[in-house]
């Protein structure tokens, strides 16, 4: 990881450490925040896995492993994030090859971007429902399309289909970074040596995007893991997976020790996919631009008609995703769908009467998380990339944590220790924006970190000689520059916001709510349009906040800062 | 009053199981006053552990005895019976009349096409064990025997009680068994279904309404409790459709529900008997019926 300064020895940096009490006080600070909202929840955790009235005890997670059905739960979590990691990344491979090495025209690169971003931001079940609507026993598709009868929509393949559409976008984001900056230089040159396109498609382009390909799977793979609206939907009986059966335990057999236990063995899995990617896969990237990038050569990776099968495959695939969301349009706008196809207004109406609190709540909590968001990004990434001191890699490390693991054990921790005193935040709008800043905070860290890596730090030793203080500095210098990194930072926490449920549904409370719960909710009344109306809201808001992101972004480009689509990627 | 039917919105998705694992988890620090509404099961499952402080409000005296706890620890807001709730259409592509007998569901036509809820987080799928249990005469070997087999034409066990009647009304599910309260929403809404009774007979489980032990606000509780159970409150069910059988002797039942549940075979649920062994054998239908 970024080692921008040259390394001291410990007792060297302790002494730099107090000379500098501004930083010390910020590092207090952070640290401070990060044992509160990350180390201490899970420590608690730890602790309710593995104590027995005040005794340390393996009892709770033998006993979840000699259970057949929780151990099923745990292989057919690893199996379904594998599958949706390998589905996912060929998916993903296909279109971010598609968009970048055949030379297609901007407004079809256009295209492939806007279907693929929207799963990316879209509230939780919406493409479970579509799923339910299309291929069920009476699916639009099964039934009145193929006049198949008695299909059952429940289980692996629909649970694996809908969780590959929806999560491939990441991979398809983190190849497409990768593809694109692949120097078509360095295939004309295996070109010219003579060797076939699949040729130099086997051994020049795909050998590059290895390192990309492995971490795109590990991405899906942790997606897959945490993911709980969708098999809570789809995954029907015969497949039961561990974030739905904590889930279950925790609110259907009141149960918070069997909960924790069984986000502990998730845990499990999640951590190691972590550890790979930070330790393994993120060393392992090749770059190919060195200074200037050669002469501009027309890329030439694949012949036309190849062009045009890889163009059609994608388009089929995007047609169907947008299909998924006419049809949640469609449910919103019916008087009840499948029986009544009047047009009626009556749903939004609904929304904006009786679901104006959860808008407004949502947007509140969006709003304050925001800034705090990208403050929290931007301080711990210039901290931790560009400060030497004791215990730095230890804090982006932690730092890391809530991000990496899945929402159910972060809202479950949460709930374990913020209900009761000294801390009693539960209830709170505080403890719902804890969880947003410290869960998807890294992802404006990890801005922040790439855009310092690329800026020269003679720059900051000038302003420093000069005379500067540490703060000034920062102020003056080092801020204008990661002003991206901020913007990253706030977004991704607002988009989070109004989409995010499997940590916060154990949250809310009745003074606090959130649209995403609330969809669940109409759902479960029996309100199918109002929670399609709902959606279809989530998805214009966070498409017009995106919009004016990416505006910002543009306005404020820095090299190497990373356009909207890459940070909701990470 | 300010309270209006739509009060009963607790922030909680689906079950009432979910509101009270809440509940007990934030025992130390009560972040709400009352639980509103919900099978009586629940609130009893409640008593254990020791969540609720009882008490008694005006109308106590009024009503029977099947709609309150004797210390006063919750009090009947409605009665709720359970039904058999099929799709018309598919009805009529199997040829099918709705179904009336418990032995009715085992027809193979129905294979893979029954939707019912989950009991680790429904208190509708309690009712409904208990009510196998009681047809079959309280013998549990003979009612898991019925569940294993009707397990077979079950397509999904529902988180929610009523999660399963829009797939009944879209036809996704041919039948289920839900509340009326909610297989009748479910018609109110526009789709084309079949209310049934089984000739064996139904049962049917009080909404119940209990005092947080430990409430921010125990006035307000109170208050609630007070106009829940009273007769004021309970007239609004035909008022707004809500299809509740109002628990307080001298409201009606509205028209059109009374005509539904006419000659139909419904019996109260042997609270003691359920809370007694609620949990043993909610545990045995995990182990046996849900794999």
């Amino acid at each position: 990881m970024p080692d921008a300064v040259a390394a001291l020895n410990p007792s060297d940096r302790l002494r730099r450490m107090f000379r500098d009490p501004l930083l010390l006080s910020i590092l207090i600070i952070l640290w401070a925040l990060l044992a509160l909202f990350i180390v201490y929840p899970l420590a608690s955790l730890l602790i309710r896995t593995f104590t027995d009235e005040g005794r340390f005890s393996l009892a709770g997670v033998f006993g979840i492993l000699a259970d057949p059905m929780q151990r099923q739960a745990l292989w057919n979590s690893l199996l379904l994030g594998t599958l949706v990691g390998l589905c996912g990344t060929a998916l993903g491979f296909l279109f971010a090859y598609t968009a970048v090495r055949t030379n297609l025209s901007k407004g079809w690169v256009f295209f492939l971007d806007a279907a693929v971003i929207l799963p990316l931001i879209s509230p939780p079940f919406t493409t479970a429902i579509a799923m339910i609507f299309s291929f069920g026993p009476r699916g639009l598709i099964t039934y009145d399309l193929l006049g198949l009868t008695s299909v059952s929509v429940y289980g692996l393949p629909s649970t694996l289909f809908s969780e590959t559409i929806t999560f491939f976008p990441i991979a398809y984001l983190t190849l497409k970074a990768i593809l694109a900056g692949i120097d078509p230089t360095v295939e004309d040159m295996a070109f010219s040596l003579g060797s076939s396109r699949w040729r130099v498609f086997r051994t020049v382009t795909l050998p590059l995007t290895v390192p990309g390909i492995a971490n795109a799977f590990l991405l899906l793979f942790a997606a897959s893991l945490a993911d709980f609206a969708t098999p809570l939907i789809l995954a029907g009986n015969s497949f039961p997976i561990l974030p739905t059966q904590a889930y279950l335990q925790i609110t259907g057999m009141f149960d918070l020790k069997g909960g924790a236990v069984l986000s502990f063995v998730l845990l499990v899995p999640a951590f190691a996919v972590f550890l790979l990617q930070r330790f393994w896969v993120s060393r392992k990237y090749y770059v190919t631009i060195t200074g200037k990038a050669g002469a501009k050569t027309e890329i030439k990776s694949v012949r036309p008609w190849m062009r045009h099968l890889l163009l059609a495959v994608c388009l089929l695939i995007s047609v169907s995703i947008l299909y998924f969301y006419v049809l949640l349009f469609y449910a919103s706008i019916v008087k009840a769908f499948g029986a009544d196809f009047t047009i009626t207004w009556k749903h939004y109406h609904v929304v904006f009467t009786e679901g104006l609190q959860a808008i407004r709540d949502t947007l509140i909590i969006a709003g304050i998380g925001m800034p705090l968001g990208g403050i929290y990004s931007v301080v711990m990434g210039y901290v931790v990339c560009k400060k030497d001191f004791v215990s730095r890699r230890t804090m982006e490390i932690v730092s890391m944590i809530n991000y990496s693991l899945p929402g159910t054990i972060v809202g479950i921790a949460y709930l374990l220790v913020f209900n009761d005193p000294p801390l009693m935040l539960a209830g709170t709008a505080v403890i719902i924006i804890a969880c947003y800043v410290f869960r998807y905070g890294p992802t404006g860290i990890r801005t922040t970190v790439a855009i310092l890596q690329q800026i020269d730090p003679s720059i900051e030793e000038g302003s420093s000689s000069l005379g500067a203080s540490s703060g000034t500095t920062f102020r003056r210098i080092t801020l204008p520059l990661i002003l991206p990194a901020f913007f990253a930072g706030l977004g991704v926490v607002f988009i989070r916001s109004m989409t995010a449920i499997s940590a916060t549904i154990f949250l809310i409370s009745i003074n606090w709510t959130l649209i995403t719960v609330r969809i669940l909710e109409k759902m479960t009344e029996l309100e199918l349009g109002v929670a399609a109306a709902f959606s279809i809201l989530v998805v214009v808001i966070v498409f017009a906040v995106i919009g004016a992101i990416s505006l910002f972004l543009r306005l404020f480009r820095q090299p190497g800062a990373p356009d909207m689509a890459n940070i909701l990627g990470g | 009053m300010g309270f209006s039917p739509e009060t009963k919105k607790i922030p909680f998705s689906g079950g009432t199981g979910e509101a009270l694992a809440r509940i007990i988890a934030e025992k130390n620090n009560p972040r709400v006053d009352v639980l509103f509404g919900g099978p009586v099961e629940t609130h009893i499952a409640g008593i254990k552990e020791g969540v609720f402080e009882p008490y008694k409000p005006p109308a106590y005296g009024e009503i029977a005895p099947r709609f309150k706890d004797p210390q006063g620890y919750w009090v009947g807001i409605a009665d709720d019976p359970l039904v058999f709730m099929s799709n018309n259409k598919f009805l009529k592509e199997k040829g099918l009349k709705p179904p009336a007998s418990w032995n009715d569901l085992l027809n193979p036509a129905y294979k893979g096409m029954i939707q019912m809820a989950d009991a680790r987080t429904s208190g509708t799928a309690v009712t409904r064990i208990f009510s196998i249990l009681e047809v079959n005469g309280r013998d549990e070997n003979k009612g898991f025997d019925y569940m294993k087999k009707l397990r077979q034409n079950v397509q999904v066990y529902t988180k929610s009680g009523g999660g399963g009647t829009i797939p009944v009304g879209l036809a996704q599910a041919g039948a289920g068994i839900f509340f009326i309260v909610d297989a009748l929403k479910t018609r109110q809404e526009g789709y084309d279904v079949a209310i049934s009774f089984p000739k064996e007979g139904i049962g049917t489980s009080v909404e119940a309404i209990a005092l947080l032990k430990g409430a921010k606000n125990p006035a307000v509780g109170k208050k609630l409790i007070d106009w829940s159970s009273s007769p004021a409150m309970q007239n609004f069910y035909a008022q707004y459709k809500i299809n509740f059988i109002p628990a307080h002797p001298t409201v009606k039942t509205e028209a059109s529900l009374a005509e539904i549940i006419k000659g139909a075979k419904i019996f109260p649920i042997d609270e003691a008997w359920a809370g007694q062994n609620r949990k043993r054998i909610v545990a045995r239908w995990i182990k046996e019926v849900l794999p």
